[in-house]
């Protein structure tokens, strides 16, 4: 993608983010309904244009995603796998404090600091995660993350191409925390975008190389692979929201706060 | 009884009527940690072995299911509102393949997951309102990081049974609802459409 190019289609974008807060803002006040509906799915009204680009990621995936993510899985070991992951999430801390800072998470934007100076050097340039070792674990967070904090609603469910599932919020996070990316403004600065393209496809290629058995399992079970991806983003979202680790309590107890998903999901 | 008065007599034999009633005590919070713990024993030991035929396995995930799982409260949940438009001719062939499904399912999954290890880590409340329990546990795996599994338990006149699993963060319940309403909405809004679609998947799902 040429500079102009990709310019021009990123202040698109921000435009209907920007757009989209109004409608997002309504959203997020009328979340305070506490059912199943809400709380389990999200709204879906471009459905036949997501189906449409998820079957076109699908393929895509099929034919050459997923063959490149085995390879990848096959010709290169476990440490070197993990480094790769390492130095990628490493890169991602200044976003992670910010967006830490932002929803007001200051022992979060504490942990993510630390893990920073710790792993950039004890862990040679990040490469190694030995602070997790010293139970500072990673814990992802994004603009997405931070809206949702902020009171903001899904909005709606989006699938873009190639990037995948996504809702009108988290877009519109992507295109905020690709703006104050550090990784961006530094390679963007000195004519190196190359460094950025490449940042993005080695993180898309270890994601998905991790997901090589889950998106098999679930293509293979269930009926409706479309349903069931949008259900599971839509879950695993609210759990990144609600700061998801080991030491809190469990998902169905936290997810919803008091709501409790089962027994209210009998209508 | 010693001085004790008529209204004394009364209701300490009140309790006592009641204590010959209730069925069975509620169990304690550690057995359900227990129950988790054992019932990942016996699926690693029995289930994983390449040596089993396939036949076999699904035979051992069927017993065990039945054993440790309520079926019928789990495909009653992941019908959710279509349950109750089903006749129940419609229920009883729906509880027979989800269970089917289930089975195939676990038993592909269980092929794969030999020299893993299983860690109940502890339990506590699904809810402020539920009587149901999270038990938290963790699968170690030879490759990986580990994976966090949770299973919402609920006590069935003193026996624990699991009615969903959560896998990092993700509730197979409700995920199987989402899939199961799409189905049913593509087809119209027919629970026909479901069974369809699940005896179809049946087959195919054989190997």
């Amino acid at each position: 993608m040429s500079k102009s190019l990709s310019c021009a289609f990123i202040r698109k974008f921000m435009m209907i983010g920007l757009c989209s807060f109004l409608v997002l803002g309504t959203a997020g006040c009328a979340s305070a309904k506490r059912d199943f509906q809400t709380h389990a799915q999200i709204n879906d009204p471009l459905e036949p244009f997501n189906r449409g680009v998820f079957a076109f990621n699908n393929v895509l995936d099929r034919f050459l995603i997923e063959p490149v993510a085995r390879i990848y899985n096959a010709m290169f070991p476990d440490f070197f796998r993990d480094g790769v992951q390492n130095f990628m999430r490493n890169l991602r801390s200044p976003l992670i404090v910010g967006n830490n800072v932002l929803q007001g998470d200051f022992k979060g934007a504490g942990i993510a600091t630390a893990r920073f100076a710790i792993n950039t050097t004890a862990g040679i340039g990040g490469l190694i995660d030995v602070a997790a070792a010293q139970g500072l674990e990673y814990q992802p967070e994004d603009f997405g993350q931070t809206l949702a904090v902020w009171g903001f609603g899904d909005g709606f469910y989006l699938v873009l191409p190639l990037l995948g599932p996504t809702t009108l919020r988290d877009g519109t996070g992507l295109v905020v925390d690709a703006f104050a990316d550090p990784v961006r403004l530094y390679a963007f600065n000195r004519d190196e975008e190359w460094i950025y393209y490449t940042r993005g496809l080695v993180e898309g290629l270890d994601t998905r190389a991790r997901l090589v058995r889950a998106v098999e399992d679930l293509r293979r079970n269930s009926l409706d692979y479309y349903a069931t991806v949008r259900s599971a983003y839509a879950q695993k979202r609210r759990a990144l929201i609600r700061d998801q680790n080991p030491d809190k309590p469990p998902m169905a107890t936290e997810q919803y706060g008091e709501f409790d998903y089962y027994d209210s999901g009998w209508e | 009884m010693l001085g004790v008065t008529a209204t004394g007599r009364f209701l300490i034999m009140t309790v006592l009527a009641f204590m010959a009633l209730s069925p069975v005590a509620a169990l304690a919070s550690d057995a359900y940690v227990g129950f988790v713990q054992k019932m990942g024993d016996q699926a690693l030991t029995e289930l994983t072995g390449k040596e089993i035929s396939d036949s076999e396995r699904e035979k051992r995930v069927r017993t065990m299911l039945r054993q440790n799982f309520d079926v019928k409260t789990i495909g009653q949940f992941v019908l959710g509102r279509h349950w109750r438009n089903a006749t129940e001719k419609q229920r009883t062939e729906y509880l027979d393949l989800f269970e089917d499904m289930i089975v195939t399912t676990y038993a592909q999954r269980f092929e794969e997951y030999a020299g893993q290890q299983f860690k109940a880590t502890g339990s506590q409340p699904a809810s402020s309102k539920s009587k149901d329990r999270i038990v938290q546990s963790q699968v170690l795996q030879k490759d990986g990081p580990p994976v966090k599994v949770e299973w919402r338990v609920r006590d069935f006149g003193g026996k624990p049974k699991v009615i969903d699993v959560l896998i990092e963060n993700v509730s197979m319940s409700v995920t199987q609802r989402a899939d199961f309403d799409a189905v049913i909405q593509s087809g119209g809004g027919k629970i026909d459409a479901l069974l369809d679609s699940l005896r179809k998947h049946r087959k195919t799902a054989k190997k």
